[in-house]
């Protein structure tokens, strides 16, 4: 039982990190119908670039801040490159950020290396109704659920989130009344590089980070995006958090070299699902 | 009658360059045909059936398998190259089925997700040798005469690119090529027009994974080897890269972006193999020449080399997404 609890916190926990990931691409989807594949490399970016900086001896706070505030930087630059030039189709725009993620290897190679890199996160363990959790396992799930918080209140009460959501439900309407839909898209993409250096920083201190785990981690993403049809960030909440648990629950109980096809199956069959619920005449039209 | 001279000297070309280089041009003449196989493919899907697959290497790989284990459990060697195409294929239309509902960026990451899945599973089942994959494939031959110089494989190899070619160019021409572009424009009006999408939409993939499944072929008969790494996702990427920069939907496009991305990683391959570069600098080099050649194109010259060199614009046939 207590072996039991221990995989669901921790999975929770790895569900929050691929949740916060999501939620970038959610919010980038929202706005400017792009999905970005470079949504996993912020969070490689942050994760390196906390390791480092921790390593050079810059306290913790600052450096975990530092490598968020890198992260939505390198989320600007990508929108930059991806919806920057006015007439680019959103799958042109997938293209481009396919490409950013390959460049951003070129970049992290030449900078981190290409061996994992880790870093020290909060020490210690608590122990819930005789189940060991680590510290950063609990403190990646409060930060998460803080994050989603303060995304609802800046969605839904601030006049710059009504801006952007005014975007994503009509951009000519939005447009008509005097947003510049461009600039919420970058703005978007800043969020995005945000949430995922966010989720970067949380997570390299839980398992090591290479310049190649984007993929892993953007295909996680991407299958608890599905689940909300990459609108809905808090179905997407949930898809995350039950990925996260059943790939952990999958690992502990001795299955964890199909976890991965765990994932992609299921992300599979939701796709295929929605798809055949919707029509073609619908989403041509958006 | 000038466009069938310039075919007859490009043909001329292809063979009679195996004569003249030595066996690292050889090797690299080789890798180059490979490529513009799958990359005509690649093209053919996200020209005509506006539709992108970020798992082409899957595809690559089951054609690579299909032969590697046909030859090694003793069936003859062109039975293998026959029936790597047609697995390919096969694969194509099972796993399409269900995926083609999919488009656009969906798609994208449905065929990556299938990808992943075989490259995981690959890397475990036994019959596929695990990671360490299948080794010792004999020599490509038919009866008792065997394959044995790199020339050889390379005019194999070029003659089974003029043929995807040339089975390409008919298909485009064709009036299902002409459906096809209706269709990448739209579906609704596609359908409405009494284009039957899905049947269209499943055999082009078939063909595109076809023709990957046969350069997987030659690649097992000519390297001796196969193993997951050699299909990373980032394969399936360079394909779309060579596609991209090429012109999608140009049957002469797939080939000039496989030789341009093939010629400049290889140069810098070299440049970075100078003394007193860093180890990491081919890796790295080759990393940023994708995604800059890649970036550079989608925005700057969307219809990709040939059709703008060529100056035959067809305007407003960019790729339409969901």
């Amino acid at each position: 039982m207590s072996a039991f609890l221990t995989y669901l916190l921790n999975g929770l926990a790895v569900g929050c990190a691929i949740a916060l990931i999501a939620s970038g691409l959610v919010a980038i989807h929202r706005v400017t119908g792009v999905v970005n594949f470079a949504q996993g490399t912020f969070a490689v970016v942050a994760g390196l670039c906390t390791s480092s900086l921790l390593g050079l001896g810059v306290p913790h706070g600052v450096s975990e801040a530092a490598a968020v505030l890198l992260a939505g930087v390198a989320g600007l630059l990508t929108g930059l490159a991806a919806i920057g030039r006015p007439g680019t189709t959103p799958l042109s725009s997938l293209i481009i950020t396919l490409g950013v993620g390959v460049l951003a290897y070129a970049v992290e190679i030449v900078l981190w290396g290409d061996q994992p890199r880790s870093a020290p996160g909060l020490a210690g363990s608590v122990t819930i109704a005789g189940a060991r959790i680590q510290t950063q396992h609990l403190l990646v799930i409060a930060v998460t659920a803080a994050t989603f918080v303060l995304l609802a209140l800046f969605f839904g009460r601030t006049y710059l989130g009504k801006a952007l959501t005014a975007c994503a439900s009509n951009p000519y309407a939005a447009r008509v009344v005097g947003i510049d839909t461009r600039r919420m898209g970058l703005l978007a993409f800043a969020l995005g590089g945000l949430l995922g250096g966010l989720a970067g920083v949380l997570i390299t201190p839980l398992r090591p980070i290479s310049f190649d785990t984007d993929v892993t981690l953007i295909v996680n993403a991407f299958a608890a995006a599905v689940f909300g049809a990459l609108t809905r960030p808090v179905v997407a909440l949930g898809g995350a958090l039950l990925l996260g648990v059943a790939e952990t629950m999958a690992a502990g109980y001795g299955y964890g070299s199909h976890q991965l096809e765990v994932a992609l199956g299921l992300m599979l069959v939701v796709m295929i699902v929605q798809a055949s619920r919707r029509s073609a005449i619908h989403e041509e039209a958006v | 009658m000038k466009r069938i001279a310039a075919a007859a000297l490009a043909v001329a070309v292809a063979l009679g360059l195996p004569l003249v280089l030595d066996d690292s041009a050889l090797a690299v003449y080789v890798l180059l045909g490979l490529a513009a196989i799958v990359t005509v493919g690649v093209s053919l899907l996200m020209g005509f059936a506006g539709q992108v697959s970020l798992g082409q290497g899957a595809f690559y790989g089951v054609g690579a398998y299909t032969a590697a284990l046909l030859a090694l459990n003793g069936f003859p060697p062109l039975l293998g190259l026959v029936a790597a195409p047609l697995m390919a294929a096969v694969f194509a239309v099972l796993i399409g089925m269900p995926l083609l509902r999919l488009r656009g960026h969906h798609l994208a990451f449905a065929t990556l997700a299938v990808q992943l899945i075989l490259l995981s599973l690959a890397g475990q089942l036994e019959f596929t040798g695990g990671d360490i994959g299948l080794q010792g494939i004999p020599q490509f031959g038919i009866g008792s005469w065997e394959m044995d110089s790199a020339a050889a494989y390379a005019w194999l190899t070029w003659a089974a690119l003029g043929l995807v070619m040339l089975v390409t160019h008919h298909v485009i021409a064709s009036r299902p090529g002409r459906a096809l572009r209706a269709l990448a424009t739209s579906e609704t009006a596609a359908a409405s027009s009494g284009i039957p999408v899905g049947r269209y939409k499943l055999v082009v993939f078939a063909l595109s994974a076809a023709f990957a499944g046969l350069a997987g072929g030659i690649y097992c008969f000519y390297t001796g080897y196969v193993a997951p790494g050699s299909f990373p996702v980032l394969i399936s990427i360079q394909y779309i890269v060579m596609a991209v920069v090429g012109g999608l939907g140009t049957v002469w496009g797939a080939l000039a972006g496989a030789s341009a991305i093939t010629l400049l990683v290889q140069g810098l391959d070299r440049l970075a193999a100078l003394p007193g570069m860093p180890t990491y600098a081919p890796s790295v080099l080759s990393y940023a020449v994708y995604a800059l050649v890649l970036i550079g194109v989608v925005l700057f010259l969307p219809q990709g080399l040939v059709p703008a060199l060529t100056r035959r614009d067809r305007p407003g046939r960019r790729g339409r997404a969901s």
